[in-house]
């Protein structure tokens, strides 16, 4: 800014000069210059003002910063001498320098080295040349220092290459001289040469034979001087001490003698052990014990089993089984490893060997031998021959002509019986066997057949007939027992003037009038039921054994006049809310009767053919794909055939069948409509129900027959018949149900059973 | 032999012979000859970095024709 203000200085006194001479003349041109160069009229104001100021203060500048500063210092600043030298009014650069010597002097007061005149005299003018090039090496122009040029990559890698082509060339060279000093076979010529050769020869064994002579010499000088035998004893000495195969006698090696073969050299060395140890010495192979140890390692890490009771016994190298220890798994454990072991020269491999072969020899003695190329090989026959049949037995035979013998005595003792019985038509299958046996015992041949046919299912057959025969004689003594009842009742009936006492009724008659009462009890047919017992037993008390029936008394004995009247009342009203139980003794159709009506028999399951049942008579190879209309002969489309026919049946219009769709299952009940649909449902998808669900089926049904086996006429335990038995014992028509009488009762059902 | 502009912008501005290895204590003094100040008021710096007196002036790679900024302090 100095400067520049400087500058202006200069400009502003030029021109302050300038507007001094045409002050007059050009007011108008100053105005007009007016605008356009107020600024700098401002300025040259301003620097007006100062002008006096500026030339009074020589070092000073116009700035108020310097200003203060140049007030500022205490001291006087030095007064510079070269303020003469310095050009003032030198041109507008306006830069004080000093000239060197001036510099010079003023660095001798300052007490500093004089400049370097050669550097600057260069710089200035002439100096010496070498001197400035030395500087124009490390310094350019400016001063800066000149850097090293930067390697040449290039130059650099051709140089290398040459180098190695040298160092190459250089090796061949040696290479080359080294093998110029041997002969290769074209260039050795001098050999050819016979003479040479024989001369050559000549020469060897000229030295030998010197040579010799020279060794003569010397022994003959030994022999002069007695070293001779010196020498000669010391050898024998040597030999002596030789450790030799008789000093290897008794020795032990620690291997299985097997593992060392004849054939190779085994080196063997003295096993490591302790210093202070006497054992005899031990020779091993280093590499077997290694062989021995991998081994080892293996079977450890096969983990074998520990305990194997099934195991065969253990043979030894000449098969004869090993003893076991027990545990022997631990022998190794506690009585450390033990180790094959053979003494050199006390084990004889040709002994050794020949107790081999005799163990084996003994052992092939022990056994049968057994050709394997005499048997010729024939083509197995379907048949048995003549011979292979009388070796085959059947062992069954003797016994089953026991067992019918058997049967035949059961049947014996119950044919008396029977013989007075001969409706029952249970029995007629029984007479038919009797007579095929009786038939079977003259025949020879045929009854081989049969028999094997028999004991096929001999077990059932005896089944069946356990059944029939315990059948037998529960129908024996019903009809015994039926026929007698049967007999007297109808006498009875035909009696007018015949009692019929009804313990029941004739309670509730001494209870009161209620007649309903009476009607409504269900033990009526009990009780006619014992009625008839009674009267059996007033008629035949004698006669029978068997029946144990216990007499009520009392009732009986009342006037029949008084009685008749009380019967004729009470007689028509009995009408038993259930049904009657039908007499089975009238006949099979009262038979069925009861069984249908106990649930032993179903009205339709007779004729209804059961699917299982019916099984084997189904079609084998019959499926619904046959039934294909695809090759119909009516020429009617795949649509029509399910319209039905066209004109309706006229000759048929009568026909009115009475279809009934009826659903059975596999063990032939009839099925409702959802039984059916899940049945056929299962049929389709092929997956029956669960466990659970088959399970709860089965109970239910099982339940619903239960109830249908149930007496209709007492509750499920026979209280009701109880009570009866009781009033009858106690001749009363009441039932004291107090504790005080248990005894009573416990007597009571011992009675029942 | 190097030379060397000082310029304080203010209106001084000198030219300084001087050595290389002069310090930038000694070349403080040659100023203070030269300009007439003392010449420990004298600050020389180039941009933000003051010179400090007891280093070389080749050791602040000052070479020949430099311009070097002057503060006084």
């Amino acid at each position: 800014m100095g400067s520049s203000s400087k500058k202006y200085k200069d400009k502003d006194s030029r021109k302050r000069r300038h507007e001094d001479d045409y002050e007059g003349d050009a007011p108008k041109d100053k105005r007009h210059k007016h605008k356009k160069h107020h600024h700098k009229d401002k300025k040259r104001d301003k620097s007006s003002k100062h002008s006096f100021d500026d030339k009074s203060r020589s070092n000073a500048s116009d700035d108020p910063d310097i200003v203060e500063i140049i007030e500022d210092p205490p001291q006087p600043p030095p007064k510079p001498h070269s303020v003469s030298s310095r050009p003032r009014e030198s041109p507008p650069q306006n830069v004080e320098s000093l000239s060197i010597e001036e510099t010079n002097k003023l660095r001798a007061k300052l007490g500093l080295k004089p400049l370097d005149v050669g550097s600057g005299a260069s710089s200035s003018s002439t100096g010496s040349t070498d001197k400035k090039n030395n500087d124009e090496l490390k310094k350019d122009e400016w001063g800066e220092f000149y850097h090293k040029p930067a390697e040449n990559l290039i130059k650099k890698a051709e140089q290398e290459k040459l180098r190695a082509k040298l160092l190459e060339a250089k090796e061949k060279r040696q290479i080359n001289q080294k093998l110029k000093k041997t002969k290769t076979l074209g260039e050795s010529d001098e050999e050819d040469d016979i003479v040479a050769w024989v001369s050559k020869n000549r020469k060897i064994e000229q030295e030998k034979r010197e040579a010799e002579k020279r060794a003569k010499m010397l022994e003959e000088l030994d022999a002069q001087f007695g070293i001779g035998e010196v020498v000669q004893s010391e050898q024998r000495e040597r030999m002596r001490q030789k450790y030799t195969e008789k000093d290897l006698k008794g020795i032990t090696v620690q291997h299985d003698i097997d593992t060392i073969s004849e054939e190779h050299d085994v080196i063997l060395t003295l096993k490591d052990k302790g210093v202070l140890e006497e054992d005899e010495d031990v020779l091993v192979n280093v590499n077997m014990l290694d062989d021995e140890r991998y081994k080892k390692n293996i079977e450890n890490k096969k983990k074998k089993i520990t305990y194997n009771p099934y195991q065969d016994d253990e043979f030894d190298e000449f098969g004869n089984p090993k003893e076991k220890s027990l545990l022997s798994k631990y022998d190794e454990e506690i009585d450390g490893e033990k180790r094959e072991s053979f003494k050199i020269g006390y084990d004889n491999a040709v002994i050794r060997k020949k107790i081999a072969t005799e163990s084996i020899k003994e052992k092939l003695a022990k056994k049968t031998l057994e050709s394997i190329g005499e048997k010729q090989l024939t083509i197995a026959s379907e048949y048995y021959n003549e011979e292979e049949l009388a070796k085959f037995k059947k062992p069954k035979k003797k016994v089953r002509k026991i067992r019918s013998k058997g049967k035949l005595l059961t049947e014996d003792e119950i044919k008396p019986d029977n013989y007075g019985i001969e409706s029952i038509g249970s029995r007629r299958p029984k007479k038919n066997e009797i007579d095929y046996d009786i038939d079977d015992v003259p025949s020879v041949d045929v009854p081989q057949d049969i028999k094997l046919e028999v004991d096929k299912d001999d077990i059932l057959e005896q089944a069946l007939h356990k059944a029939r025969t315990i059948k037998q004689k529960e129908n024996v003594i019903a009809d015994l027992i039926k026929t007698e009842i049967k007999t007297e009742p109808e006498e009875e009936n035909v009696d007018a003037g015949n009692i019929v006492l009804n313990a029941t009724a004739e309670f509730c008659r001494t209870l009161g009038d209620i007649p309903t009462y009476g009607k409504a009890g269900n033990r009526e047919e009990v009780d006619d039921m014992m009625d008839f017992e009674k009267d059996i037993e007033q008629d035949e008390k004698s006669d029978e054994d068997d029946c144990t029936i216990i007499e009520p008394s009392g009732w009986n004995s009342v006037d029949p006049t008084n009685q008749g009247i009380d019967s004729t009342q009470i007689l028509p009203q009995e009408t038993p809310i259930l049904d009657e139980e039908p007499d089975v003794s009238t006949g099979v159709g009262a038979a069925l009767k009861l069984a249908m009506s106990k649930g032993y028999l179903d009205k339709e399951m007779n004729n209804r053919p059961c699917n299982s049942r019916l099984a084997h008579l189904q079609a084998k190879h019959y499926s619904i794909e046959d039934k294909s209309y695809g090759d119909d002969g009516d020429g009617r489309g795949r649509r029509e055939r399910y319209m039905g026919p066209v004109t309706e049946f006229k000759e048929k219009d009568t026909f009115k069948p009475n279809v009934k769709l009826e659903y059975i299952d596999d063990e032939g009940r009839v099925l409702n409509s959802k039984e059916a649909f899940r049945y056929l449902s299962h049929k389709f998808h092929g997956k029956g129900p669960g466990k659970n669900k088959i399970e709860k089926r089965i109970k239910k049904s099982t339940q619903e027959q239960l109830m249908k086996k149930m007496s209709s006429t007492d509750t499920p335990l026979g209280t009701l018949n109880m009570l009866q038995q009781k009033q009858k014992e106690t001749q009363s028509a009441y039932v004291v149900l107090s504790g005080n009488k248990q005894a009573q009762s416990t007597a009571l059902s011992k009675t029942r059973r | 032999m190097i030379e060397i502009t000082c310029n304080d912008r203010l209106g001084k501005k000198v030219r300084v012979k001087c050595n290389p290895d002069d310090t930038v204590g000694d070349l403080k003094k040659l100023i203070a000859a030269q300009t007439g100040t003392r010449w420990d008021k004298i600050v020389l710096k180039k941009w933000y970095t003051t010179f400090k007196d007891h280093i070389q002036l080749q050791d602040y790679e000052i070479h020949d024709g430099m311009n070097i900024e002057l503060y006084y302090q």
